[in-house]
């Protein structure tokens, strides 16, 4: 494993995985979790918790970039990243299935946090495929 | 093709009951004390089909990954998969707990129980898929 490599891509996975959420979560389905606001902690509690979020997208971004060099490291390139981050985001969409059936969630959130996630996970294996290519071979 | 579908079928069957057994019956009384965080059990179970969806896309995505990129390493490999993907999804349920009223023992049980669900789901899929053999000419 290169380690420069991946600790570049691993950092900027972290970077986008972190812009994306403010502005999709936290910005354009904002008024969409306010209509249910018993599913969500106040500000005040948000906040107090941030650290926590950050942690958490940390953690993401480190395995989901671990798991890309580990598995396709060695020639996924830019289309192989971005296959792989659709299927992860379809994996995290199938979680999301689950919690709308025992959580109250409404559709509209459902389906914004599908939609979302693809996207994070699709745009983020392409910025790990992008950063993190196998050596080119010189004739 | 057909490795892959008995690989699907395996892990999904596994991951139903595994489910099942954990918050139907080991976490009952947990998630009980919070009522207020989930559905009716009525209206849970008109949208039952929705566990059943979640799960096989769950199942699905899982072994399209472990086919495109682990396939070949066997058990091991399908465990490591599992693992590294439970640890994303510890992460996700930090972010989770960071923005909604879940109490940290339900996170903590959730994350302890998706370690063993993962890694046994990767175990399965790890043993029953295999790439095509290459016959020597």
């Amino acid at each position: 494993m290169n380690s420069k490599k991946f600790f570049i891509a691993f950092i900027a996975t972290f970077v986008f995985i972190f812009i994306f959420g403010f502005l999709w979560y936290g910005k354009l389905m904002s008024d969409a979790h306010m209509a249910v606001p018993a599913l969500f902690r106040p500000e005040a509690d948000f906040k107090a918790n941030f650290l926590i979020l950050v942690l958490g997208q940390i953690v993401i971004a480190f395995f989901f970039t671990l798991i890309f060099v580990r598995g396709f490291g060695s020639g996924g390139g830019v289309a192989g990243g971005f296959r792989y981050g659709l299927l992860l985001g379809l994996l995290v969409c199938g979680a999301n299935l689950i919690r709308y059936a025992v959580e109250p969630l409404t559709t509209t959130i459902l389906l914004g946090w599908c939609v979302g996630q693809v996207i994070e996970f699709a745009a983020s294996g392409v910025i790990v495929g992008a950063i993190y290519r196998p050596p080119s071979t010189t004739a | 093709m057909k490795r892959f579908i008995l690989a699907f079928v395996a892990a999904y069957l596994f991951m139903f009951v595994w489910g099942w057994l954990l918050n139907g019956v080991v976490l009952k009384d947990v998630y009980a004390q919070w009522q207020n965080l989930f559905r009716s059990r009525e209206e849970m179970m008109s949208l039952f089909h929705w566990i059943l969806i979640g799960q096989a896309l769950l199942i699905l995505a899982f072994v399209m990954i472990y086919a495109s990129g682990f396939a070949g390493g066997g058990v091991m490999a399908g465990i490591k998969l599992g693992l590294m993907l439970e640890l994303a999804a510890i992460g996700m349920r930090m972010a989770i707990y960071a923005v909604q009223p879940f109490p940290g023992q339900m996170i903590v049980y959730g994350s302890i129980g998706g370690l063993i669900e993962m890694s046994i789901v990767g175990a399965i899929v790890g043993v029953i898929y295999r790439p095509s053999a290459t016959t020597p000419t």
